[in-house]
């Protein structure tokens, strides 16, 4: 009786709040012309950052701030995972080594898939996608091989080290535009350089974008790696 | 130097923090030196910061890559910014310290890495000027705070932990949505141009939208009912952890929460969200207050303390008045002082005797007298006894209360204030009247940090008018929004 009660006052809640966000979605003016800063962006994409992908143009150069904060956050994660589940020695302890479908198929698509990992996060200011897929393509490679290799480790100590400097070359991407533009995360390959003004649309363009998806792409790349790695491995005890 | 080094605050902590890997194999004592460098680094950019805006009397807005806003995001270092950025670099330069006696759980550099973010993340929230970037470090400081508040890999760390990062991730969506509200009505993500336009949104709109992130902030704000993880994660967090948490980590939130109140002011609906923001504030203090008195761990007494007076800060800045969000800050400095003195003093406690039992603290005026002595000044100073700091705070809180016509809240939380003494004075007795104890030699940088929070607390506590100016001004800072958009150089897109 009382779990009956219960239930219906939730749902009634549940009911009313719901309302509520409806009459507050309702008064979205959804699909009209509201977008103020996003017809900026597109008249002036092309001049300011040299990348034909708007999305990518506003992630890394108008926004880039916030996708600092978004590796950052990435950063996190795989550090907080890593800090949990911790322990002085660690190794593998799958018995079952892949079938003979799983290690031939990972042994032809691991290099691919990694090609395909780089070309997505070095094409990121040219076509979809970018250094977060592009990275995330790469760790799967990596998760083919554990699934199909019981034996199998990532170095995870240069791993890691690859990841603090990478994210080092982040920040000092960013205070050389400070350096040099007097602005943090400045573009300062495209605006004070000005390189590959006239070669919009192909690889050698977009200023610091390509570098900055590099550098994500690696970062990325390893620090899904490591996440999986130190989910998969169990402590020893010595 | 330009005003643009400012960017060095969200810049160091980043790069110290990502160093951290290259130097894990030098050993614990090495990346503990480390962390205590590049925090006494932050302090002094801080410093400078805080020096510039003050004599200058001007905000400092960092433009990231040279955008102006709205079309890149800009930081604010007004005059809260820089007063609060300054807080929160010396409570971590200070719990810097303490990590020497308080962390031996490995793996001591990610500690460090986590340590420094907390740090950067806590400085971003309260340095931004965009909404979405504010939600950006906002996943910072909470993701960093889920994984130190496990740090001690304990079931209760891990039960914690779980039980902050399963509210915190609703808490966060629903901040999520609402940013997606306001940004879908105005089109716009720079804090001072939705300021500018917050008059004409739909106010059902703006209602669900402010609703939305004011719920989802009172999560990191601690406010009730969305505080359920906070005594928890308090006590299950490493000692210094616990400290950074209250001094400043639900500072940030509850700046976010009042800053983005007071954009949206000129909303028809605001006082409705206001109403319910002071109901829950004054219900956080009164709730908070009678658990503390059935606590038996001190440290965790002191979390469920620490909360009611975040909810004494959240009533005064949900008052809508000038005089209320002035008093806010004041009591928000005065909190961190005291709080960051109180958790180190307990924490300190907890380390050499073995846990935070209210047991352990039977006299400790024999056996730690400095610490005991840090311990009993933060709490008198607590409760609220004149010639202390949070004496000065409180009254003008109550008094703006009752001047805002909120009588009823005004008594509640002075009856609160009443139960609040109860269980001090319980745990002043216990530490100076009761048990027997040897003396324990007492770490010098510790006693040095106790006496000279020990020192601030009652300097501020006789001499009130410097800080209390400051937070004039600070308060300002949030309140008068006009100014606010007028600093920011917005650039005329589409408005």
């Amino acid at each position: 009786m009382v779990s009956v009660l219960k239930r219906s006052l939730a749902i009634i809640t549940l009911l009313i709040i719901g309302y509520w966000l409806a009459q507050g979605l309702a008064g979205v003016p959804f699909g009209q012309d509201k977008m103020l800063v996003g017809h900026y962006y597109l008249d002036h994409v092309k001049e300011q950052t040299g990348a034909v992908n708007a999305v990518t143009a506003i992630v890394v150069n108008y926004r880039g701030f916030d996708t600092l904060g978004e590796v950052t956050v990435l950063f996190i994660a795989s550090t907080g995972v890593g800090a949990l589940l911790w322990e002085r020695k660690k190794r593998r302890t799958a018995k079952t080594e892949g079938s003979i479908v799983l290690t031939t198929g990972t042994r032809l698509l691991v290099p691919f898939v990694m090609l395909f990992g780089a070309y997505i996060f070095i094409h990121g200011h040219l076509t979809p996608g970018g250094g977060f897929p592009g990275g995330a393509t790469i760790a799967t490679a990596f998760l083919l091989l554990y699934m199909a290799f019981t034996m199998y480790e990532i170095p995870h100590k240069a791993f890691e080290k690859t990841e603090g400097l990478v994210g080092m070359g982040y920040v000092i991407v960013g205070l050389i535009g400070l350096a040099i533009g007097g602005y943090f995360l400045f573009d300062w390959i495209w605006q004070t350089w000005g390189w590959g003004h006239d070669n919009i649309g192909r690889l050698f363009s977009g200023g610091f974008i390509p570098i900055i998806y590099i550098l994500i792409g690696l970062k990325v790349g390893t620090e899904l790696s490591g996440i999986i790695d130190n989910m998969l491995k169990e402590g020893v005890k010595e | 130097m330009n005003g643009q080094y400012a960017s060095l605050l969200i810049a160091l902590p980043l790069l110290g923090a990502f160093f951290v890997p290259l130097i894990k194999g030098l050993g614990k004592k090495a990346i503990k030196t480390y962390v205590l460098i590049i925090t006494a680094i932050q302090t002094g950019i801080a410093a400078w910061v805080f020096q510039q805006v003050y004599s200058t009397g001007k905000p400092i807005i960092v433009m990231a890559g040279g955008w102006r806003p709205p079309i890149g995001i800009n930081l604010y270092i007004g005059h809260f910014a820089a007063l609060f950025v300054l807080i929160v670099a010396i409570a971590s330069f200070l719990m810097a310290v303490f990590n020497f006696k308080a962390i031996d759980v490995e793996p001591i550099d990610k500690y460090a890495m986590l340590f420094l973010l907390l740090m950067l993340g806590a400085t971003g929230m309260i340095a931004t000027g965009d909404i979405f970037n504010l939600f950006v470090f906002m996943e910072i400081t909470s993701i960093t705070a889920y994984a130190l508040t496990a740090y001690n890999k304990t079931g209760e760390a891990a039960e914690a932990s779980l039980k902050y990062m399963i509210l915190g991730g609703i808490g966060s969506s629903f901040f999520l949505i609402g940013v997606a509200l306001i940004y879908g009505a105005t089109g716009t993500l720079n804090m001072a141009q939705i300021a500018q336009l917050a008059g004409n949104i739909d106010p059902t709109v703006a209602q669900v939208g402010l609703a939305l992130i004011v719920f989802g902030l009172a999560v990191e704000a601690e406010l009730f009912p969305l505080n359920a993880w906070a005594p928890d994660a308090y006590q299950a967090a490493p000692h210094p952890i616990t400290a950074m948490f209250s001094a400043f980590v639900v500072k940030a939130g509850l700046y976010a929460m009042a800053r983005i109140l007071y954009l949206m002011s000129s909303v028809g609906t605001w006082h409705n969200v206001l109403k319910l923001l002071v109901v829950m504030a004054t219900l956080t203090v009164v709730v908070a207050e009678f658990s503390a008195l059935r606590q038996r761990n001190v440290k965790r007494m002191i979390a469920y303390s620490s909360i009611s007076q975040v909810g004494l800060i959240a009533l005064a800045f949900a008052l809508g008045t000038q005089a209320g969000v002035d008093a806010g800050v004041f009591q928000m400095i005065n909190h961190a002082i005291i709080k960051a003195l109180l958790f180190l003093g307990v924490g300190y406690v907890a380390v050499q005797l073995g846990g935070a039992d209210i047991e352990n603290f039977h006299g400790l005026g024999r056996k730690m007298p400095v610490t005991a002595f840090g311990i009993t000044v933060g709490a008198m100073a607590a409760v609220g006894i004149p010639l202390f700091n949070i004496f000065w705070s409180k009254l003008r809180i109550i008094l703006a209360t009752v001047e805002a016509g909120y009588t009823w809240a005004a008594f509640l939380v002075l009856a609160a204030s009443v139960v609040e003494a109860v269980y001090y004075f319980r745990l002043i007795h216990a530490i100076w009247f009761e048990g027997e104890g040897e003396r324990i030699s007492e770490s010098i940088p510790l006693v040095a940090i106790v006496v000279a929070l020990v020192i601030l607390v009652v300097a501020i506590g006789i001499y009130p008018n410097y800080l209390w100016s400051v937070s004039q001004k600070a308060g300002s800072d949030i309140f008068n929004v006009a100014q606010y958009i007028k600093n920011v150089p917005l650039m005329g897109v589409g408005a």
